[in-house]
């Protein structure tokens, strides 16, 4: 079955080539602009994705950090990855939280990587 | 060969997290009640010591006391030694033994002490002489102590109590109200005279003026103090406001300075992963040199963030701890060893592990930044050694990170730590440099009190050493 995989990032290069490499990979991509759509896309359950991929600057400073907290509490068991250019930098932001479950990609995209994490994150999901 | 030594001392109290507000006319909290209630406890068994010494020089030179005019040695030493010993078992009991309650809070202590103090010290001035010995002056020594521990209006009750307690012993010992055996006296020339009603009121009058004028000046003097103290805590509190302010713009600069850069290297990474099609040898080659330049800038930028954190968290107390070298060096040759391995440089490790006293973050920073210089400056197959040696006998250890590279020249070595210092030679050798890696490297140690010595030959290579004068040592298994 196709796993789903939710993207926001405020910029559309990123949007572009994230999509272009996991939909290469047979990944289906939703891309958000924003950390709201994202949210209310969740209302619909066809909409709900196996991996979030998060922002952390998008609407606001903490938007990404926000959306994340949101979707802890809603759907405990869904992953989600930070990728920001801040890479590292925001890790003081996530104190008292499972490291397990935080992930941090710093950005550029790189394909490899990227994969690389996703399908381990995936197969410990199944 | 060159070495120098730096050393970067910093004032532990530089930072301090927690805020409490508190107005001007308000008492010293309860930490402080707490220090001094045992510094009295201690200064009251000096004072037991000393009577106890006096009643045994009363026994075995009773002849010596009265011919200084210190005679009929009655009963009193020796009952307020009992008073205060016993009194004093009971403050340390209630502050170490005693859950703190309603009725057992620092202050109710200190306020017990100061009557049963003040009441002891009525009988000694009692026995001593009222009017005729510097014994009542004592007095001002508690009502100064209530004006600095007290707010002003309980210093005031205090003074009241002093006041109250002299004017009662001065009428009881005059007999203006009745009749009471006549006290012992110091002063012979006085002795078995009745001390005359005027001179009473005299004094009654000249020493409650002075503990009232004592009382004024000290707590004005207090409540002065104290709003400075206000002052410098509200000081403190817009200062760490801004400098929270200032992260929040110092990351904003960042996300806008280098997502634009990461958009381009995400790119690059499409076109060189093959997701764009087959890229010709000659393009592959030129997007490659321009990754290199996009990937130092990001360097630099995050650097520039990183530099301003660290300067800003300075020696934050609440997250310093002892932190097991040999993990924080495990995760930097983790970090680093792809590094390593594209310039074929081996990474040697002789680690002997103990728990450094510092900042976990901060000393990683630090190690990171050195091993990671070590590798860039080092000549390509050669090797960079990390090890450590713990002192046992002087409970110090020394973490050292070798290379064998360009080394540094002896006009330069004493401006490496400066933020941006560029050496020529440095440049050449590697183009990436962002020229912030040893200014973090600095503040790291500054933070976390590391003394670091540098020791380097051109051509052959440098050695950092990082001195850990607080360790805890852990016994080999």
């Amino acid at each position: 079955m196709t796993k789903k995989i939710a993207h926001i990032d405020d910029d559309p290069d990123i949007r572009d080539t994230v999509k272009r490499v996991l939909t290469m990979h047979g990944y289906q991509v939703d891309s958000y602009h924003t950390s709201s759509d994202f949210i209310h896309s969740l209302d619909d359950s066809e909409k709900v994705p196996d991996l979030a991929i998060l922002d952390v600057m998008v609407e606001s400073m903490d938007a990404g950090l926000t959306t994340y907290i949101k979707l802890h509490d809603r759907f405990p068991n869904m992953h989600a990855i930070f990728m920001t250019s801040l890479g590292d930098t925001i890790l003081p932001y996530f104190e008292n939280k499972s490291q397990e479950w935080v992930c941090i990609l710093e950005k550029p995209v790189q394909p490899t990587v990227l994969l690389n994490i996703i399908q381990d994150r995936l197969g410990k999901a199944n | 060969m060159t070495t120098a030594n730096f050393s970067w001392n910093r004032s532990t109290q530089e930072i301090t997290s927690t805020i409490e507000k508190k107005l001007a006319h308000q008492k010293l909290g309860d930490e402080i009640l707490i220090s001094n209630i045992r510094l009295f406890i201690i200064f009251r068994w000096a004072i037991i010591l000393g009577l106890i010494l006096f009643q045994v020089i009363s026994i075995v030179a009773s002849d010596t006391l009265t011919q200084l005019g210190i005679k009929d040695q009655e009963d009193w030493p020796l009952a307020v030694t009992v008073i205060l010993t016993i009194a004093n078992i009971a403050y340390a009991y209630a502050l170490d033994y005693c859950q703190p309650s309603k009725y057992n809070t620092p202050s109710t202590n200190i306020w017990v002490q100061i009557i049963i103090d003040l009441l002891c010290l009525s009988v000694v001035v009692h026995f001593v002489g009222s009017t005729e010995t510097p014994a009542p002056f004592f007095y001002i020594l508690h009502i100064a102590l209530a004006c600095i521990f007290f707010s002003t209006l309980e210093s005031l009750f205090v003074t009241a109590i002093v006041s109250a307690m002299y004017s009662i012993l001065l009428i009881i010992e005059s007999g203006m109200f009745f009749q009471v055996p006549q006290s012992m006296l110091i002063d012979a020339h006085y002795s078995g005279e009745k001390l005359h009603k005027g001179h009473i009121l005299v004094w009654m009058a000249a020493l409650n003026t002075l503990f009232l004028t004592v009382w004024y000046v000290v707590s004005r003097l207090a409540i002065i103090l104290r709003q400075h103290e206000q002052h410098l805590r509200e000081a403190y509190e817009q200062i760490h406001q801004a400098q929270i302010a200032k992260d929040q713009y110092a990351m904003l600069m960042t996300h806008q300075l280098k997502a634009p850069l990461d958009a381009i290297r995400s790119k690059i990474n499409l076109i060189n992963g093959g997701y764009c099609g087959p890229v010709p040898t000659e393009i592959a080659d030129v997007l490659e040199r321009i990754d290199k330049r996009g990937s130092s800038m990001a360097k630099l930028i995050l650097d520039v963030l990183r530099l301003e954190r660290l300067k800003t968290a300075g020696r934050n107390l609440e997250a310093i701890d002892y932190v097991s070298i040999s993990s924080i060096i495990d995760k930097c040759v983790e970090k680093l060893t792809p590094v390593a391995n594209a310039r074929q440089i081996e990474l040697k490790l002789s680690v002997e592990d103990f728990r450094a006293h510092g900042i976990a973050d901060q000393i990683e920073i630090l190690i990171e930044n050195i091993v990671s210089n070590a590798i860039s400056y080092s000549h390509v197959g050669k090797s960079v050694e990390i090890s450590s040696i713990v002192n046992k006998n002087q409970n110090t250890a020394v973490v050292s990170i070798t290379d064998h590279g360009i080394g540094i020249e002896e006009k330069d070595l004493p401006n490496i730590f400066n933020e941006y210092f560029y050496s020529p030679r440095a440049v050449l050798h590697n183009q990436s440099s962002s020229g912030i890696g040893l200014s973090l490297v600095k503040i790291a140690a500054a933070n976390n009190n590391l003394q670091l010595k540098v020791t380097s030959e051109p051509e052959v290579g440098t050695t950092f050493s990082i001195t850990f004068t607080d360790i805890q040592q852990i016994e080999a298994h």
